[in-house]
């Protein structure tokens, strides 16, 4: 009995210990999630103009599944020092269907970063930015999202286009239509900007001379944190899972071994 | 001829050789010529840049006037110089049709000091002006051109509209044309190595414990009095009995 006796409680310690750490991280994914959810680089415009904003319903998803696994571990704790069959039973079952959406989560994530390429964000911007004519009141609303993202974006990270100005020469866009070739080879806002919000040298801008305008594209402004935000949620929720996997079997384990 | 080169006197006689050496080599000899091609807009869809004629025209005198002619190349070989600007076979807003060359960007030699201030960007941008673009009263607008070209230009000295100095005609200039939109391909995305193998990891994680999840039930279920199960640890209960001793029974009625 006693060796018997040592194994449970080494195994108690050890589901316990599982639990508490699950519960942590359920915290840290919750957070996670929410900040991402915040958005703080006011790029989620341009997902929900590309009509592929999943990775902001992983997130929705990963704050949810971050309470579940905070709760359920609380639960786990009790029903482990308890030695509850029924208990251990619910506990089980409902970390499945918490585990299934982590994955629904992690999965989406992933996928979904991988659509947003750099041709994606092009084209959606030459058929965007300024556009004049919208057809209806959802077109009005991206469309208008797309542009102040965009100036903002060039203004904030001093770029131009997604791959530099010669965006705006290589290929038509809805800006083209309204802005004349002359006047606006590159939308003004590449400029460098004088402390008042003007450009400093319209001319020079205009002319491509090199400190007068900004000759580098502003993709990497965009990738850098939706990369952050998407491995943020998938990797973390990986990582979550493989634990919870380790804590799950081990409860199995236990919950056959005790008698009712 | 005004197309000499400027020659410094003293010591410093090899640098211009030296120079003029290099800007054969590298074929800058041919003047006008487009701009820099550091700068980003040296031919956008309806304008581009050519270098200022700084240093070419060394016999002007103070009033007379340089002119830039653009012309669409058919109109070079039997190029009169004697037409004047503004006429409407001159005229910005008849090109091309009509008049297959325009005359833009008059200015006087003072606003092309020799030698120019080292650093200085010193270059004419051709098309800039869209205001004149479409108006009939001026002839010699610099407005944006009308197609992607190409074009050859030249620039042309008149004293009291007598062509005086010219330079010779540039190499056809041929500007930008955009493509379609439609022609980015914004599908085709692979899937990257670290997505694929999150999707499988979990998969089969998962698997493996909807499979333990059933394994569990159904032993639990079968095997409830299995052997090796742990005991659960609450104390077991141990009841005292009393034992009756045989010696404590009264003593047999006799």
């Amino acid at each position: 009995m006693a060796k018997s006796d040592g194994i449970i409680r080494i195994l108690q310690g050890l589901l316990v210990f599982g639990n508490v750490v699950i519960g942590m991280c359920g915290i840290a994914l919750t957070a996670e999630c929410i900040f991402f959810v915040s958005d703080p680089h006011g790029l989620y415009p341009l997902l929900e103009a590309t009509e592929n904003d999943d990775i902001y319903a992983a997130a929705w998803i990963g704050i949810f599944v971050g309470f579940a696994l905070f709760a359920l571990s609380i639960l786990g704790i009790v029903a482990v020092i308890k030695s509850n069959r029924t208990l251990l039973l619910v506990y089980i079952i409902l970390m499945l269907i918490t585990y299934a959406f982590e994955m629904a989560s992690c999965i989406t994530a992933a996928t979904h970063r991988d659509f947003l390429t750099p041709n994606l964000f092009l084209k959606q911007m030459l058929e965007r930015y300024q556009k004049s004519e919208t057809d209806n009141n959802n077109d009005k609303w991206m469309t208008e999202g797309v542009t102040k993202t965009w100036d903002k974006l060039m203004l904030q990270n001093q770029c131009c286009g997604v791959r530099g100005p010669s965006d705006w020469q290589e290929y038509t866009s809805a800006f083209r239509n309204t802005h004349s070739d002359a006047d606006f080879p590159w939308p003004h806002n590449c400029c460098v900007m004088d402390a008042q919000g003007s450009p400093m040298n319209l001319d020079g801008c205009k002319l491509g001379v090199p400190g007068y305008y900004n000759s580098n594209g502003c993709y990497d402004a965009i990738s850098g944190p939706m990369n952050t935000h998407a491995w943020g949620v998938a990797w973390f929720g990986f990582a979550i899972l493989c634990w919870t996997f380790c804590v799950l079997l081990g409860t199995m384990f236990y919950w056959s071994r005790i008698e009712y | 001829h005004p197309h000499s080169r400027p020659r410094h006197p003293g010591a410093r006689t090899m640098l211009p050789l030296l120079l003029l050496l290099l800007a054969t080599a590298h074929g800058l000899d041919k003047f006008p010529a487009l701009a820099d091609l550091t700068l980003g807009g040296r031919t956008t869809a309806s304008t581009f840049v050519l270098e200022q004629p700084r240093c070419v025209f060394t016999k002007l005198q103070g009033d007379a006037v340089i002119w830039l002619v653009v012309a669409v190349p058919e109109a070079v070989p039997n190029f009169n110089n004697s037409v004047r600007p503004g006429t409407p076979e001159r005229q910005f807003q008849n090109f091309p049709g009509k008049a297959l060359a325009y005359m833009t960007l008059n200015t006087t030699i003072l606003n092309y000091p020799c030698p120019k201030n080292p650093g200085d960007i010193t270059v004419l941008r051709v098309g800039s002006e869209t205001s004149c673009a479409k108006d009939e009263k001026r002839p010699t607008c610099n407005g944006p051109l009308p197609g992607p070209g190409p074009y050859q230009v030249k620039f042309l000295a008149l004293n009291n509209s007598e062509p005086v100095a010219e330079t010779a005609w540039s190499d056809p200039i041929t500007l930008r044309t955009a493509q379609p939109l439609s022609s980015i391909r914004v599908m085709g995305s692979g899937r990257s190595a670290g997505m694929i193998a999150l999707t499988s990891i979990l998969s089969i994680l998962f698997a493996i414990l909807l499979a333990g999840l059933v394994a569990m039930l159904v032993c639990g279920l079968d095997g409830s009095s299995g052997s090796s199960t742990f005991n659960k640890p609450e104390a077991v209960t141990v009841r005292r009995y009393n034992t009756h001793h045989v010696y404590d029974q009264p003593a047999a009625r006799l």
